[in-house]
């Protein structure tokens, strides 16, 4: 009998399906893998399992018999001890403070005695061959690479039945990663499971005895680690796709240079990135969560403080905030990653909402032109075959499909020549991702230049011209034409990190 | 200087110490009766309202939230010792009780309707203040003498020179000292530096806003009988007086208004500064009105310098 078994699991956040009947067995004494692409569903997962969220539907059994973690508290009850990729550290208590949370000892007087928990913090990172660090200073004070080592070791302490790490590594040094794999192996001799979730091939092939792959929050299969290669893997987790989702792709690029970046830097997150854009150029930008990409385009956009250069069509220039960045000596555009919180006013009507970031355009002495307003809104509605009753219908009641494309109306309407689409497709029905690739390449053919991150590779590879391939915050590849495949891309987003 | 702003981080009620050091200093100048035992008294004695509120609101604001209500709580308490009659020894120790109970149900449901509803926090303890300070002129329409007389006479209570305000300081702060080392406190921290994060592990945020805005309606409802036996009468409009200073009071302190960091040292130090610029105004021989524009600079003058020594360390501190 499988130590951990789950079963029909479903689990819907709004209009998304992100565990779609989906199921998963594992046994103790082993270290299990979980893979998938962004989205596949495997955060979800782990996060009912840990008691983070409740699942919709379906069951999960421990040792044969059910059971339903309402909260983390009841999870950690039945020994799943979950490494969050998020971290779950408190920032403002300390190190052991963090570590211990719940499990203090206390006092007659019931109070917690701070000596006690250090000491027992020194103790843990001595027995679990780690080490030492501080233990008696705020989480928030220290880099993210300790937080992670502490969240690490946090989940670690209690010797628990399940360990989960997710996305355990993405801030460790090899030495330290090479500590964490034995970590897991000699838990897991020791009749422990461990569930292993990481983008990164070469730590699941030193770890892993089998793997289960998750595609679009179901399960694509089960089997030994050994008896796949990483293509069969790389296959399973991008399955099938239609291929009439992409319009022909034709080059449209010219040899202006719309921005031109050099050594962009933003803290730890963005290392020094150098590209150009070109006039009527759809560049691609690949990368797993977290490894730039975001710093990369609010730097662009001025909504990050940077060092580097950027030069805007040969004119080197500091963009001194979004506001600047949208003005007409720029003139460039962002569509946000969070199209609610960023993007749109859901409680206002559609005509605002696209007049909104134009509103130059169509103000005679100081107040509103409505004949030209009209006419710039009835343009955008059509241009972009918005479903909307009226122009008056509030932007909230319409799908989600329909919502994105408002927000591309307002960016059209800036007139801005210079285009960031950060993940235009997320959320999004299949339709209108068709209608967004085309719109994308014909505003290509019309000299704009767009800068296209999307956390669904083969929309980079099927739409963009060039792949810039984001890893640890520099570009670790940049890949064009026939090299340009979805595989291509996925290795090279998880390539180590170069020299680190 | 670096070495200096690590020991201000640690020990955020440094500055405000400072401040106070400097206006006693001042004060004593001027006045050189002031550190007589007496005077000590009297002034513990007119700071102690405002401490016993702000105490319950540094717990919420560790917590990352804010309590309107201890306004209202004050006024109704007030209202409701103004109006006990004559009663005997049993009977005062059931009102005593009865009033502190009162200020803890009262906090426990704005804790349960801010949790379960999912609101703000200020739109909710805004409500219940109204609510309260309506209450407490229901019960008594204007400012009464009418608290028991037995009850004045304990609070005006001399132990070999030290008056019971100094005591219950005393009291205030070991209480603290146990308070602040336990779980539950840990818990409001917790939460109040990231409430996801504390929620994954484990921390129940019903359970710990109800400690929290419960201990604040607790010590406001202190603070209403400790200030009825002050002035021996009831005011059911004197909440409006010491919400905004008390919030004041722990900000000068040096809890975060982010939450998750907090001090009762530091608040009790930031009520004694707002008490003393009073007399400082008197004996400066200004319009009394002046307190509130130095009060006003204070605080902005200690929220500045928390901020410096904020983004210096974090410059200094990240790796």
């Amino acid at each position: 009998m499988p130590l951990l078994e789950a079963s029909r699991i479903s689990k819907r956040y709004g209009g998304i399906l992100a565990l779609n009947n989906m199921h998963f067995a594992a046994n103790a004494g082993e270290v299990h893998a979980i893979l998938g692409e962004n989205g596949a569903g495997k955060s979800t997962f782990i996060q009912i399992l840990s008691g983070a969220v409740a699942a919709d539907e379906g069951e999960l059994r421990l040792n044969g018999a059910a059971i339903r973690p309402r909260n983390p508290r009841e999870a950690r009850k039945s020994g799943i001890s979950p490494v969050f990729q998020e971290l779950s550290l408190i920032p403002d208590l300390t190190v052991a403070e963090n570590i211990f949370f719940g499990d203090e000892h206390l006092s007659p007087l019931g109070t917690i005695s701070q000596r006690d928990l250090n000491k027992r913090a020194r103790d843990l990172f001595v027995s679990l061959g780690l080490q030492p660090m501080p233990v008696n200073v705020p989480v928030r004070m220290l880099s993210i690479g300790d937080r992670q080592i502490i969240e690490i070791a946090k989940g670690l302490a209690g010797d628990p039945d399940i360990l989960i790490l997710d996305e355990a590594t993405s801030a460790l040094l090899p030495r330290e990663v090479d500590w964490l794999l034995n970590q897991a192996r000699e838990r897991a001799a020791r009749g422990k499971l461990v569930l292993y979730i990481s983008h990164r091939m070469d730590e699941v092939r030193r770890v892993a005895d089998r793997v289960t792959v998750l595609r679009n929050g179901e399960t694509v299969g089960t089997e030994t680690t050994a008896a796949l290669s990483d293509d069969d893997i790389v296959a399973m987790m991008l399955g099938r796709r239609l291929d009439r989702l992409f319009p022909e792709r034709r080059t449209t690029a010219t040899e202006r240079i719309a921005i031109k970046a050099t050594d962009l830097k933003v803290g730890h997150q963005l290392r020094g990135v150098s590209f150009a854009l070109r006039e009527g150029e759809v560049l691609g930008v690949a990368g797993l969560q977290g490894h730039g990409q975001r710093e990369l385009f609010m730097a662009l956009f001025g909504a990050e403080r940077a060092e580097g250069r950027i030069e805007i069509w040969g004119k080197p220039v500091t963009i001194r905030g979004p506001g600047h960045a949208l003005s007409s000596e720029i003139g460039m555009a962002l569509l946000p990653e969070d199209r609610r919180g960023q993007g749109i006013l859901l409680g206002k009507p559609v005509r605002e909402n696209i007049v909104l970031s134009a509103l130059k355009r169509i103000v005679r002495n100081g107040v509103i032109d409505s004949a030209a307003e009209r006419r710039l809104v009835e343009e955008a509605v059509a241009q972009l075959h918005i479903k909307t009753d009226s122009m008056e219908q509030l932007a909230g009641t319409l799908s989600g499909g329909n919502q994105q494309k408002v927000v591309l109306a307002k960016l059209l309407a800036t007139e801005a020549r210079i285009l960031l689409f950060f993940d235009p497709t997320r959320g999004v029905d299949v339709g209108t991702k068709a209608e967004i690739f085309s719109l994308m390449r014909g505003l290509a053919a019309r000299g704009f230049a767009i800068l296209f991150f999307s956390t669904d590779l083969a929309e980079l590879a099927n739409v963009a011209d060039r792949t810039l391939v984001m890893s640890y915050g520099a570009i670790a590849a940049t890949l064009e034409g026939e090299a340009m495949t979805e595989g291509a891309i996925l290795s090279a987003t998880l390539s180590q990190r170069s020299a680190a | 200087m670096n070495a200096i702003v690590a020991i201000v981080r640690r020990n955020v009620w440094l500055p405000p110490l400072l401040v106070l050091v400097l206006l006693g200093a001042a004060i004593g100048i001027m006045r050189p009766s002031t550190f007589a035992m007496d005077q000590i008294n009297i002034k513990v004695a007119a700071a102690m309202t405002l401490i016993l509120i702000a105490t319950g609101e540094t717990i919420v604001m560790t917590r990352g939230g804010i309590d309107l209500s201890v306004g209202g709580i004050l006024s109704l308490t007030t209202a409701i010792c103004a109006t006990r009659g004559d009663p005997g020894l049993v009977e005062s120790i059931f009102w005593v009780g009865f009033v502190l109970l009162l200020g803890v149900l009262i906090g426990v449901l704005n804790s349960v309707i801010i949790t379960l509803g999912k609101l703000q926090p200020f739109v909710v303890t805004l409500a219940t203040w109204s609510i309260l300070e309506g209450s407490a002129l229901i019960i008594l329409p204007a400012e009464t003498s009418g608290v028991p007389k037995s009850w004045v006479d304990a609070e005006h209570l001399l132990v070999g020179g030290v008056g019971v305000p100094i005591m219950l300081l005393g009291v205030l702060i070991v209480l603290w000292a146990w308070f602040s080392r336990t779980p539950i406190y840990h818990s409001v921290r917790a939460a109040g530096s990231n409430e996801r994060s504390a929620y994954l592990n484990r921390v129940s945020l019903l359970g710990t806003n109800a400690w929290a805005y419960g201990l604040s309606g607790f010590f406001a409802a202190a603070a209403g009988l400790y200030f009825s036996t002050q002035t021996g009468a009831g005011h059911p409009t004197v909440g409006t007086q010491y919400v905004l200073p008390a919030i004041a009071a722990v900000v000068i302190g040096g809890t975060s208004l982010m939450g998750g960091r907090g001090t009762l040292l530091g608040t009790i130090v930031g009520a004694f500064i707002l008490t003393l610029i009073g007399d400082v105004v008197f004996l400066l021989k200004l319009q009394s009105y002046w307190q509130w524009v130095m009060s006003g600079l204070i605080l902005m003058l200690v929220v500045i310098l928390t901020s410096l020594t904020e983004s210096r360390a974090s410059r200094g501190g990240g790796s």
